[in-house]
């Protein structure tokens, strides 16, 4: 049976600096991911509604 | 063994035939068995054994640590056997009958004059706290009772035991607090009860007192634990829990003590004030630290115990952290204070490195307290000064002790994170020195294997900064330009750092190259065919996987940032990509990010993916089959399975994207119907989380915007152009909304030709 360690944060952050740029690259990736996509549906709907409205 | 059968129900006898162990005569026959038990309840998973069974374990567990029992070994197996098994005991603890006589024998237990077996006792108690929190209410004055006079009168272990058991209620009353503030019906699952609040007069004197229990040196030792620095711990939680009522029955013990001749007493007082700080509002507290601040201040330089300096520092960095933001009402930094504190925070960095490390913790809050500030940051004056301690402390002979080194580049980067255009031109010259720091790290030889590990963290230290840098120049046009003329140099270095073999160096590596990448564009092409193969070596690296993650999101970076021209390489990167995704030996959490990888090359390289879409679909497909359903598995395990729901809809959505407008686009057809069923299937299972159904409702769009009239009676068909798609018009969330009406107008379109 593993012993129970119950040491908390003492004096520190709860996350490290390391770890926020980590999540920050996540979430740009993301977002630029959803733009991406974004971008890529907008292309078309426009040549859609060019093409029907001609 | 029984960790790996019981699950296939390949050793049904084995309960069983533990069980009538108990009652064998020799003690050290029913120890053996109660640990066995014990192992047992740790591995396996508790829907495998069945209730009766459970309730025989619970009854030979319970009985083995009861007083009668006088083998103290077969006490201590019970104890700890007991603590493993508390996750079997969900219907148990719903019988009063049976919670009773089990709290009892625990609460029992805590007297046993066996120092480990009070321990285990204890450890039972804060387990229960965790998981029984509902239940505690009929024995909560006792085991206050209990806690109390473990944590005044009993040896360390136990004590620390016994505050931890106060840490978790707080833990359990804050995540009911939050649901609530959450839960706009107020109608949260589970009921608080307020035990912190109504134990607090009790509570707080109690923890206080252990404030005054420091041991000497402890804060140079990085694994130190002790009574003062969990009673500190848990009176921070208490005042998050609790708020404002917490201030009256901490400030007399913190005027009392601040100034006494004892170390002791200055410290007590400081960590006390410096613990309530997150939790009462901050109406309630500038004044305090108005008033207080001076002193402090004064503290910092003056006075003569480090103790009572590295909490003052660390104390600084809570106001800062909890009350100094451009965006609360009253500044506690104004103009007429800001120089005395960057000066005397400054100062700290020059003293010892337990001291040093929390002066640059002080400064890292104040710097985010500006993060919002707008054009002109009070900051500016004295940018130049503190980015210049900032690096002195990097460059100190003591700076790998007390991780002051990381603290001072943590704290540099803050900075440069909160910093405004008035000091962009300095922000670019720290661009070159950073670079001669990584080009002179990456020079050292002949180092012992303690200098490499100190030039690896150091090398990992100063990508991470180039990364801060890289973004925050990159976000704006005219520094972006300056800062690509610097990019080949850049790129050369970090090219160097993959020689070095280190997880951290690389993944700190990878970052940064992924934010270039955003910042320079299809430019970044020309670094491929010598980056490439680390490329491809890290997403090999299975056994550090947070090196393989980030550099799955470096990929994604660089098919956006290079869009087709990444096709060369995508021989290579795909095959590696799928490997990964069929192996059981990656850690799970690489997979969601992985699919998604497989759309962002799909999108990039639009129809010159067909040469890999059978490969694609086929594991996709897999997958998508075997995440459709989430019955049986527990909270935990649902959202995993909607993040990879999620990573699979997203390569959907990039492959279909990839093709539209393309003459090829037909050869999708084929992979219409399971796409539509996989869809229908998560949307009847009614699990799915607001980012999957936003990504799920897309796809639909995507399906049909690229597939068209060919698979318009396929979309028909389906539950989700028709329910699922109202449901997701309607939703609370714009994004939904938004991805749904787009989706709409292509079905519509896919159906009406």
């Amino acid at each position: 049976m593993a012993p129970h360690d119950l040491r908390r944060p003492f004096k520190r952050p709860l996350i490290s600096d390391q770890e926020r740029r980590r999540q920050q690259s996540l979430l740009r990736q993301a977002q630029n991911r959803l733009d991406a996509q974004h971008h890529a549906r907008f292309l078309v709907s426009t040549a859609f509604s060019l093409s029907s409205s001609q | 063994i029984a960790g790996i059968e019981l699950p296939q129900k390949q050793w049904p006898e084995l309960i069983g035939s533990l069980l009538s162990n108990i009652h064998q005569v020799p003690a050290h026959v029913k120890q053996a068995t109660l640990e066995t038990l014990g192992y047992l309840c740790e591995e396996v998973p508790h829907e495998v054994v069945d209730q009766d069974q459970v309730n025989k374990i619970l009854t030979a567990v319970v009985q083995g640590m009861n007083s009668s029992e006088k083998n103290n070994d077969v006490r201590l197996a019970a104890a700890r056997a007991l603590y493993n098994a508390l996750e079997f005991a969900q219907a148990n603890f719903s019988n009063d009958m049976e919670r009773e006589y089990i709290m009892r024998v625990v609460c029992e237990t805590t007297m046993s004059p066996e120092l480990k077996i009070r321990q285990a006792a204890f450890e039972c108690l804060v387990s229960i706290a965790a998981m029984y929190y509902v239940k505690l209410a009929p024995y909560i004055q006792d085991i206050y009772n209990i806690t109390a006079k473990a944590v005044r009168s009993d040896e360390e272990p136990v004590a620390l035991q016994a505050i931890e058991f106060w840490s978790t209620i707080c833990d359990e009353e804050t995540d009911i607090l939050e649901e609530y503030v959450g839960d706009t019906t107020g109608d949260s699952d589970i009921p608080c009860f307020y035990f912190i609040k109504q134990a607090l007069p009790a509570l707080v004197p109690l923890l206080l007192e252990t404030l005054l229990k420091q041991e000497e040196d402890q804060d140079l030792d990085e694994g130190a634990w002790n009574i003062a620095m969990a009673g500190g711990t848990c009176l921070g939680l208490v005042a998050r829990t609790t708020g404002d009522d917490i201030v009256p029955l901490v400030m007399p013990f913190i005027e009392e003590n601040i100034t006494k001749p004892d170390w002791r007493q200055r410290e007590a007082a400081t960590y006390a004030f410096g613990s309530i700080l997150e939790g009462p509002s901050p109406d309630k507290l500038v004044p305090l630290v108005n008033h207080a601040l001076p002193f402090m201040l004064s503290a910092l330089v003056k006075d003569p115990s480090n103790h009572v300096k590295d909490t003052t520092a660390w104390t600084l960095g809570r106001m800062f952290e909890f009350l100094h933001s451009s965006i609360v009402g009253t500044p506690i930094i104004n103009e007429g204070n800001a120089q005395q504190i960057i000066t005397v925070l400054l100062q700290s960095m020059k003293d010892v490195p337990n001291v040093a490390e929390k002066g640059c913790g002080a400064l890292y809050f104040l710097a985010q307290g500006y993060e919002d500030v707008g054009i002109t940051s009070p900051i500016t004056p004295f940018f130049q000064e503190i980015v210049q301690a900032l690096l002195t402390v990097t460059h100190r002979e003591d700076a790998t002790e007390s991780r002051l080194r990381t603290s001072a580049y943590e704290t540099l980067n803050e900075v440069v994170r909160c910093s405004t255009d008035e000091t962009a031109p300095l922000v670019l010259q720290l661009v070159s020195v950073i670079m001669m720091e990584l080009h002179k790290c990456l020079e050292a030889q002949n180092l012992s294997s303690d200098e490499r590990e100190k030039q690896s963290e150091l090398i990992g230290l100063l990508c991470g900064c180039l990364t801060v840098i890289i973004q925050k120049l990159g976000s704006s046009e005219p520094t972006k330009y300056v800062l690509l003329q610097y990019a080949d140099q850049i790129m050369g270095l970090f090219i160097r750092v993959f020689a070095c073999r280190n997880a951290t160096a690389h993944e700190e590596a990878m970052l940064a190259i992924g934010a270039l990448a955003y910042a320079i564009g299809p430019d970044f092409a020309k670094y491929l065919p010598e980056f490439y193969k680390f490329l491809e070596i890290d997403l090999q690296n299975f056994e550090e996987y947070q090196v393989c993650a980030v550099t799955v999101g470096v990929v994604g970076d660089i098919c956006r940032a290079l869009e087709d021209k990444i096709f060369p390489y995508c021989d290579g990167i795909m095959t590696q990509l799928l490997k990964n995704l069929s192996s059981d030996n990656l850690h799970r959490s690489v997979k969601p990010p992985l699919f998604s990888c497989i759309g962002d090359i799909a999108l990039a390289i639009g129809d010159n993916f067909e040469k890999y879409l059978m490969y694609a679909m086929k594991t996709l497909q897999i997958a998508a089959e075997m995440y459709a359903h989430t019955s049986g598995f527990d909270l935990e395990m649902t959202e995993y399975i909607n993040s990879l729901r999620n990573g699979i809809l997203e390569a959907y959505s990039g492959i279909f994207q990839g093709f539209k407008n393309s003459s090829k686009s037909q050869i999708l057809i084929p992979y219409a119907p399971h796409i539509l069923q996989f869809l229908d299937s998560i949307y009847m299972e009614k699990d799915m989380d607001d980012i999957v159904m936003k990504t799920a409702i897309g796809v639909v769009g995507d399906l049909a915007d690229t597939l068209g009239s060919n698979a318009g009676s396929l979309i028909q068909q389906s539950l989700s152009s028709t329910q699922f798609l109202n449901e997701c018009l309607t939703s609370d969330d714009h994004l939904i909304k938004e991805s749904a009406e787009w989706a709409k107008l292509a079905i519509n379109r896919a159906i009406s030709v």
